[in-house]
């Protein structure tokens, strides 16, 4: 699903973010991204969804090189990447189920359509009475939460998030990772940036560790340790 | 405001247009014809000249009609003219030209063919005047153009900066939508219409504005009548140009936002 050879980027003017970082991960794979800070991380999911463009290598997904897009294609690309980010960019004048249909809308779902699916997915999520609050009245949890509905309104092959749990206390730290192994079922692809070890020993099943922009460890775990904390 | 300027001096340069073809219908020709011409002659030469493509009217003044005029002109002195023969003075056809002719070349060529004409001795014209007519005319074109240009490239600025400020006050959903894979048209697609519609509005403002300028002119001319006589009714823009000035801003709404969202928009600068 996710593919990078010898993928290296340097910000210019010389500061090297990532040096010949080479994986692959499979379709509906569930992998932490570890490091400590200035690893890398953010770089390797912004070359991923096309925020950056690597210095060197190539990196497909889906089966498609996107290394050379215009911006048709990132545009294309983007709509199969459910995105979700530490700071939830959630839109304040819109109501979480319209934070979650203007995604939708946006490529072109009917507004009418866009709107059920937001209310769906909202009450899957356990946001079914508060689909109508503004985000800034919502919790730092129920925040994360509505991202990610909106990360999923567009069905995504793949959900890449940064530091997701980074502005959450640590039990919406878990409801938040229980949600992402819950979509997980539906053979979507996830990958998670994160540098919280605790919450990476307790649901990772696969951890890639950078640092210093290169592969440090690649560690498949065959049996989780458990997804309930 | 810079679209105000240039309706401005399009105002200018149509009345002043108008009221240079008012003189116009002064710039005369005089062709003086050979003395002896028989009346079937001079008609017949009559009747040529009015083959000519830039000829409006041509009027024979005869040699009686001559001596009058003469007199006339003379007022209080006509007396010098006593003792003269009243056939002194040679008859001539006096040539008034269309407007689109009404040019210092096309003037001069048409003398210069007249001249060969038969039964006609000498032909007169205004020369100069013409000449210093014209320049006039093509000064206020020209600066026109140039002040116009000047200030339209402040007026795509000025559309531009507005549009910039839009952008800013909506960055986070333009950074939404691309997150998400909207397509770069439709994230566009409202500024550019807002640019649009700033620029039709700071037309109609301007087209306005000139309309309320040139009312209180058109008083003080009315105020001060007999200064210039009929031909200075001040005219004012006629539809097209003002379609034209409304035009022109919406062009320049539209390419000031373009320049400010390729400016502003981090993912589209390249
Ligand atoms: N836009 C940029 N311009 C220049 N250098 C950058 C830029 N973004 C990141 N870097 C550098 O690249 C390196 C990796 O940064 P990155 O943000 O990918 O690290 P990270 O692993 O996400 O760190 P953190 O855990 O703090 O979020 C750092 O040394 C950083 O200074
Ligand atoms: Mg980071």
């Amino acid at each position: 699903m996710i593919q990078l050879f010898h993928v290296t980027k340097t910000y210019p003017p010389k500061s090297q973010a990532l040096t010949d970082v080479h994986l692959e991960i499979g379709k509906g794979e569930f992998v932490f991204l570890a490091g400590p800070s200035g690893a890398g991380k953010t770089t390797l999911l912004k070359l991923l969804f096309r925020e950056e463009e690597p210095t060197e290598g190539r990196i497909l997904i889906d089966g498609k090189n996107i290394t050379r897009l215009n911006s048709r294609g990132i545009a294309r690309l983007r709509r199969e990447i459910g995105l979700v980010f530490q700071e939830f960019k959630l839109l304040p004048r819109l109501s979480a189920l319209e934070n979650v249909a203007l995604a939708a809308e946006v490529v072109g779902m009917p507004r009418r359509e866009s709107q059920t699916k937001a209310y769906q997915l909202l009450r899957e999520i356990g946001l079914r009475d508060r689909y109508d609050a503004k985000p800034l009245t919502l919790s730092g949890g129920e925040q994360q939460r509505v991202a990610i509905a909106r990360a999923l309104v567009n069905d995504p092959l793949i959900v890449l998030a940064d530091e997701p749990t980074g502005n959450l206390d640590a039990e919406a730290a878990d409801e938040t990772m229980r949600l992402f192994l819950k979509i997980r079922e539906n053979g979507t692809t996830i990958l998670i940036a994160s540098h919280d070890l605790e919450l990476i020993k307790r649901y990772g099943s696969r951890v890639i560790a950078l640092r210093q922009g290169r592969v440090a460890d690649d560690l498949h775990r065959v049996q989780q340790e458990g997804s309930v904390g | 405001m810079s679209l105000f300027v240039f309706g401005a001096f399009m105002l200018l340069q149509e009345n002043l247009q108008h009221f240079l073809t008012g003189l116009g219908d002064q710039i005369r020709i005089n062709a003086y014809l050979e003395k002896g011409l028989g009346t079937s002659d001079v008609q017949s030469l009559g009747v040529r000249i009015k083959t000519f493509p830039e000829v409006e009217r041509a009027r024979h003044i005869s040699q009686e009609q001559a001596w009058l005029d003469f007199s006339a002109a003379l007022g209080a002195q006509s007396s010098l003219l006593d003792g003269l023969p009243r056939d002194a003075l040679p008859s001539s056809f006096e040539i008034l030209l269309k407007p689109a002719y009404r040019d210092g070349p096309v003037v001069e060529d048409l003398a210069n063919r007249l001249k060969k004409e038969k039964g006609i001795t000498a032909v007169e014209y205004p020369q100069e005047w013409i000449d210093r007519l014209s320049l006039v005319v093509l000064a206020v074109q020209w600066t026109k153009w140039f002040l116009g240009g000047v200030l339209f490239m402040a007026a795509f600025f000025i559309a531009g900066s507005t549009v910039k400020l839009a952008i800013l006050a909506r960055k986070d959903e333009i950074e939404i939508m691309q997150l998400v894979g909207a397509s770069e048209e439709l994230i566009q697609a409202p500024f550019v219409l807002e640019g649009m519609i700033q620029g039709i509005a700071a037309g109609a403002v301007s087209v306005v504005g000139l309309w309320s300028l040139f009312r209180f002119l058109d008083r003080q001319v009315a105020s001060s009548v007999g200064l210039f006589g009929a031909s200075a009714q001040l005219q004012f823009l006629d539809l097209k140009s003002i379609a034209l000035l409304l035009a022109i801003g919406w062009l320049l709404g539209a390419a000031g936002s373009l320049f400010a969202l390729r400016r502003f928009v981090r993912t589209w600068k390249s």
